[in-house]
């Protein structure tokens, strides 16, 4: 017989509930639960929250990922398919520049007017009206998106290339667009592109920080005129202006003087 | 059973041309088990959105780096754990509060708790009387690492031996953080428990 304490007993529990031990081990656990009542009602409560939990599990999984998140990720994955054609899962060879993916390689500086160009450029169709909002409204949920964007970008430590932020451009709004090559000495380093959750996803976003590093965000709207505004809301200014038949607004902290300073080298830009 | 590898690629919004590829539509098979899992993570929806969307960048821009062969799902969930522990290190997000409507509802339950029928016991009272969304309430409730310890192995079905590799600690800890989970979540959730016991739950103490 088999004289087992509690005490060797208890790494073998989980494995046993799990029924995942080897026949020898589990003779000797159940050798024990026969002679010990607190080891017997330790494991019955186990194995009721282990039956428990796995007779829930539909009920535990209904929750679907928000269709703003997995079109963003289908979003990425084309962009990642696009970028490395030959990355699939029969494995290739090395392109020489290490596994830095070509998202992460750090890029010179990319001027405001870079944005300026990015914009004149578009050729996409915008399917989400989201100008219908008060210019506060507006301001405060790109606001929130800036914020969000840049903290993501913080942690990732990314910058983007502008061939790359052209790839995104076209991957996730079907744009061709053409970033200059040549950079001046505004000192506008271009951060990289998002495809904003507001929206659903329908509005791009231009990340850059200025000479001080500072984050300045340029969003492009779908559609319809707005009246030139500059609204302050959680800290921060929110440029607003349309040229043709688009929305621009330009987010960042400053005195309203300096961002009314930037939003007009990009107005005079799209000139 | 599950079945890996299942393709369920949403492609919405994109063209026949638009379509990623292999490794990529793979990848994001796991999505809805990714977000479920960075939600049980980060108890919080924009949280959560902002961890899989971290973890696919991380995944796509590393994808030379995944191995042919090998486990792509437990690949993805390792990333997604890294993210989130690398995220909230610093938040001190993991101390379990105790929520007082929990705990009143746990007094509430222990007053109107039936006495047990002859033949019930405890447990079979818990998988009678125990409702999905409760359930998920208990399982947000644990302090992180059995939280944790206990969705994969109980609701993503991974092996002690892949959850231990996604951890990075011992397979001997995965199970007793398996075990711990699954114990706190029994003196919570059962029905005959008394109000103090469902508060040591919630707070996570023995």
């Amino acid at each position: 017989m088999n004289m087992s304490s509690c005490t060797s007993i208890d790494p073998l529990v989980t494995p046993y509930v799990d029924d995942e031990l080897a026949a020898a081990d589990r003779a000797i656990v159940d050798d024990h639960l026969r002679r010990c009542g607190p080891c017997h009602a330790r494991v019955a409560a186990e194995a009721a929250v282990r039956d428990l939990v796995r007779s829930r599990q539909p009920g535990l999984t209904t929750e679907r990922a928000p269709w703003s998140l997995r079109t963003w990720c289908t979003g990425a994955a084309h962009r990642a398919a696009a970028d490395m054609p030959d990355a699939g899962l029969s494995g290739v060879a090395d392109n020489g520049r290490g596994f830095v993916p070509r998202l992460l390689a750090r890029v010179g500086v990319a001027p405001m007017a870079a944005a300026a160009g990015l914009v004149l450029l578009i050729g996409g169709v915008f399917l989400y009206q989201a100008t219908h909002y008060s210019a506060r409204l507006l301001a405060a949920e790109l606001a929130a998106d800036h914020i969000k964007c840049f903290a993501a970008n913080r942690l990732l430590g990314t910058r983007d290339e502008p061939a790359a932020v052209e790839s995104s451009m076209m991957s996730a709004f079907g744009w061709t667009l053409h970033l200059p090559e040549q950079f001046d000495a505004s000192g506008y380093e271009l951060v990289g592109s998002r495809r904003c959750l507001y929206a659903e996803g329908r509005v791009a976003h231009l990340m850059y920080r200025d000479e001080r590093g500072r984050p300045v965000s340029i969003f492009m709207l779908p559609k319809r005129a707005r009246p030139e505004e500059l609204v302050e809301v959680l800290g921060y200014e929110a440029a607003i202006w349309s040229s043709g038949d688009r929305t621009f607004v330009l987010v960042t902290r400053g005195s309203p003087d300096e961002v009314q300073r930037m939003a007009s080298f990009v107005k005079a830009a799209l000139q | 059973m599950r079945i890996r590898g299942a393709s369920n690629v949403a492609t919405e919004g994109w063209s026949a041309s638009g379509r990623a590829g292999a490794f990529e539509q793979e990848a994001l098979s796991y999505l809805d088990s990714l977000y479920r899992t960075a939600l049980r993570l980060s108890r919080d929806r924009a949280d959560a959105e902002d961890l899989v969307q971290d973890t696919y960048l991380k995944a796509f821009r590393a994808a030379r780096q995944f191995q042919a062969g090998t486990n792509l799902r437990a690949w993805l969930f390792t990333i997604l754990h890294n993210t989130a522990r690398n995220r909230f290190r610093d938040r001190a997000r993991d101390q379990v509060t105790v929520d007082s409507e929990i705990v009143e509802r746990a007094a509430d339950a222990t007053l109107v708790a039936p006495a047990p029928r002859s033949g019930e016991t405890p447990e079979t009272l818990l998988l009678r009387d125990t409702l999905a969304p409760e359930l998920q309430a208990a399982v947000d409730a644990l302090p992180a690492p059995f939280r944790e310890a206990v969705w994969l192995r109980d609701v993503e079905e991974f092996s002690y031996a892949e959850i231990a590799e996604m951890l990075d600690v011992p397979i001997g800890t995965v199970m007793s953080r398996i075990s711990r989970g699954r114990h706190l979540l029994f003196e919570r959730l059962n029905p005959t428990r008394s109000p103090a016991s469902a508060l040591r739950a919630v707070s996570g103490e023995s």
